[in-house]
């Protein structure tokens, strides 16, 4: 009986048609040197964050960069003017929201094993998995050293963040490295590395990954001539 | 019969110059179950690295002798060739899972093989189903608990079906309750017919299953023989821990009848009865730190209900439960990295409020179950300086004390990082000390360490409490909180459930195993350990 467990998937297109139509519109917004431009772009990705409801998980990570946008800006307004100024932050918020886009619609092992299906090395396509397997585990490795500091009496508010913060860096990059020549062995053990892996799904290029690229593609030139 | 695993003069030298092993000869037969034993440094985890192919192919070092398993020589045939034959489960079971999802992870192994979908879903879904895991399919590997991901790294390593299943150290972070779920996979794998090494130096949690101990010192095999044959006089020349508990605490226990009394109070509900029965600690006034009717919960999930403790000045107390439990909990509970959400810690009589963590770290210390989180000086000296610096409590007299007392003198000017995970302990229990705190917490002090390591941590701990400490021990390792404490609490569900001198609890192996815990095995004879290893 052949087994169902990895047949089904959520993804809506393929996730290399995913991955183009994201590189299409990363191009599209890096290229663009219009205000009106970004402000078109901005307006298309607004539509889309909410079609697929993420305005909540935009404002937690656009307000994480917050101070590297205000900066940001700041540095373009002073040497080219407020529209400069402003077109830097459309620009930097452009990319967040683009990449928001990408990942909220494309899981990363799907990815991986729709470029592992491409004959993309299969070291590259688990960098995808891999990173996204290891996100909590480092974030836990962070708590813990800090937790670990705090209990010595060694203070991380405020100013003292700045002082101590050697306390914190060290053993986390130093548990960090560990991890890294653990998961090495952990995959040599798992015979990981050979030259055949079979990917865990099929993908087949359908008409609506075909229109997907077609529609991206569009979008972008008729922003970037409408505006020459 | 064609062995299995067969090394003749095997010589191994690390990159960085360390001897791994040094004129090893082994032979292992198909369906044998070997215990290999040996201290630390030993060469125990070489040799598993070197059935695999890690060694030499990812960790490189001099080879030198011949080594063959399933008929392939080692140093010609990659880990990714041996990896359908050899499984390998490392200490670290965390880094073997790998995937983002449980399935995705057993099926990496056979993917990397080449075979095709429906093979690889069929024999997921056997592995699963084999090791009892097929709810966590779905759920990512960071949601599992330790003992969890554990039986995952299993299940993906034997998906590939393998002749020969090496496990290093894997009863080193388990309870009983763990340490018990992965014997009956073990006894279940050997009655198929596949060959077990189990590097291990708990020789108490396996030396039962096994058919030979392979005793390694110095990178060379000094004992083979089954393991009733091994005498507990030898172990000890080997630097091992027989199977038993320390002498000086066996024997008759005389408060027997107090909890013969006291045992009808032991339930989910109404345990607190026992504390009024039973060896109780100073009251809370007295108490250098005290828990009083302690609430904590995370999530919605009650993890601390109602918790009642006190420990003295000079008094060493075992917090013992198993995984989940609520040790850490409790301890970080006492040193302020969590708040209580009922009633109160008290420190000295004061109750600890939300004064801040830096006023608190002068009187009570927390030393963490992984010590390499806390140490981050250049040299050692440095670390045993910053913490008091910090905290505006320098003593260098009271520091050289504890220099010469935790034998640090050798390595004052090296990189702590670059210590044994046992030398690390030592420096980080000094750092925490040389702050002068009135309570030490210590959170599971002899993961993984070897015997001679766990009897350094036993003396460090006793001196500490002899110059006035008041010592705290979150533990689920019983034998070694036998000598190590004075009185135990047992933690069930967020609960003590009992507290008493260890020799009157060592009595009430049904109180031990419901809390999910195992009374240490009786001492045996100097002549020959079997009978502790039947025991076990």
């Amino acid at each position: 009986m052949q087994s169902r467990i990895f047949a089904s998937s959520s993804q809506r297109f393929d996730p290399r048609a995913c991955l183009l139509a994201y590189l299409i519109g990363l191009a599209a917004i890096v290229i663009s040197t219009d205000l009106r431009e970004l402000v078109s772009i901005s307006l298309v990705l607004a539509v889309l964050l909410s079609g697929l409801r993420l305005w909540g998980r935009w404002w937690r990570v656009t307000r994480m960069v917050l101070p590297t946008l205000v900066l940001f800006a700041l540095v373009a307004g002073w040497s080219g003017g407020s529209a400069a100024a402003v077109g830097a932050a459309l620009r930097l918020l452009a990319l967040i929201s683009a990449g928001l886009i990408f990942f909220a619609t494309t899981a990363p092992e799907d990815l991986g094993d729709a470029l592992l299906a491409s004959g993309v090395p299969s070291q590259v396509a688990f960098l995808l998995e891999g990173a996204l397997r290891f996100v909590p585990t480092m974030g836990a490795l962070a708590a813990s050293v800090r937790d670990a500091q705090a209990s010595r009496g060694i203070r991380f508010d405020g100013m003292h963040l700045l002082r101590n913060g050697l306390a914190l860096l060290g053993p986390i990059l130093i548990s960090a490295m560990r991890l890294a020549d653990d998961l090495a062995e952990g995959l040599e053990t798992r015979g990981f590395g050979g030259p055949r892996r079979t990917p865990l799904r099929a993908y087949r290029y359908t008409w609506r990954d075909w229109g997907l690229l077609v529609t991206v593609l569009l979008l972008a030139a008729l922003v970037h001539a409408g505006y020459q | 019969m064609t062995p299995l695993v067969l090394c003749h003069d095997v010589r191994y030298r690390y990159r960085d110059g360390t001897v791994g092993l040094q004129g090893l000869d082994l032979s292992i037969a198909p369906g044998e179950f070997v215990v290999l034993a040996g201290a630390s440094g030993s060469g125990k985890s070489t040799l598993c690295r070197l059935l695999n192919g890690l060694i030499p192919h990812l960790h490189g070092g001099e080879l030198s002798g011949r080594v063959l398993v399933a008929e392939r020589d080692v140093r010609l045939t990659p880990p990714v060739d041996l990896a359908p034959h050899v499984a390998l489960l490392l200490q670290n079971a965390e880094a073997q899972v790998v995937a983002s999802t449980v399935a995705r992870d057993l099926a990496l192994g056979l993917a990397c093989q080449g075979l095709d979908r429906a093979t690889i879903g069929a024999r997921v879904q056997e592995v699963a189903a084999a090791l009892a895991i097929e709810h966590l399919l779905e759920r990512s590997p960071a949601t599992l608990s330790g003992g969890e991901l554990q039986r995952v790294a299993l299940a993906g390593v034997l998906a590939l079906r393998p002749a020969l299943l090496a496990l290093d150290e894997p009863f080193a972070f388990l309870d009983a309750r763990g340490a018990e779920r992965l014997r009956a996979v073990l006894r279940q794998l050997h009655r198929q017919g596949v060959t077990i090494i189990v590097a291990e130096h708990r020789l108490a949690e396996v030396a039962a299953l096994a058919t030979r101990l392979v005793v390694l010192c110095d990178g060379r095999v000094v004992a083979d023989r089954p393991p009733h044959m091994v005498g507990s006089d030898e172990l000890e020349a080997w630097r091992l821990e027989p199977p038993t508990w320390p002498a000086h605490t066996a024997g008759p226990p005389d408060t027997a009848s107090i909890l013969d009394a006291a045992a009808p109070a032991f339930d989910r509900n109404g345990s607190r009865t026992l504390l009024e029965t039973a060896v109780a600690g100073p009251p809370p006034e007295r108490a250098v730190i005290a828990w009083n009717q302690v609430t904590f919960g995370h999530g919605g999930q009650p993890l601390i209900r109602g918790l009642n403790l006190t420990v003295g000045a000079g008094e060493a107390l075992s917090l013992l439960g198993a995984n989940g439990a609520g040790k850490t909990t409790v301890l970080r509970l006492g040193n302020g990295l969590l708040r209580a959400q009922g009633g109160s810690v008290y420190l000295l009589g004061r109750p600890i409020g939300r004064r801040p963590l830096w006023e608190l770290a002068r009187d009570v210390g927390l030393v963490p179950q992984q010590p390499g989180h806390m140490l981050f000086a250049p040299t050692v000296r440095a670390e045993l300086e910053v913490g008091p610096q910090a905290l505006g409590r320098d003593d260098p007299s009271w520091r050289a004390r504890l220099i010469e007392r935790f034998r640090l003198g050798a390595l004052l000017d090296r990189a702590p990082y670059r210590l044994s995970a046992g030398e690390q302990r030592r420096v980080a229990l000094a750092a925490v000390a040389a702050a002068r705190p009135r309570a030490l917490l210590l959170d599971e002090p002899t993961v993984g360490q070897d015997g001679p390591g766990r009897a350094e941590t036993r003396r460090l701990v006793s001196e500490l409490a002899q110059s006035g400490v008041a010592v705290v021990l979150a533990t689920h390792d019983t034998a070694w909180a036998a000598g190590a404490s004075t009185r135990w609490a047992i933690l069930d569900e967020g609960r003590v459930v009992a507290t008493d001198a260890p020799a009157a609890l060592f009595n009430r192996p049904d109180l031990l195993a419901r809390a999910g815990l195992r009374a240490p095995a009786p001492a045996a004879p100097k002549d020959a350990c079997v009978r502790g290893i039947e025991r076990a």
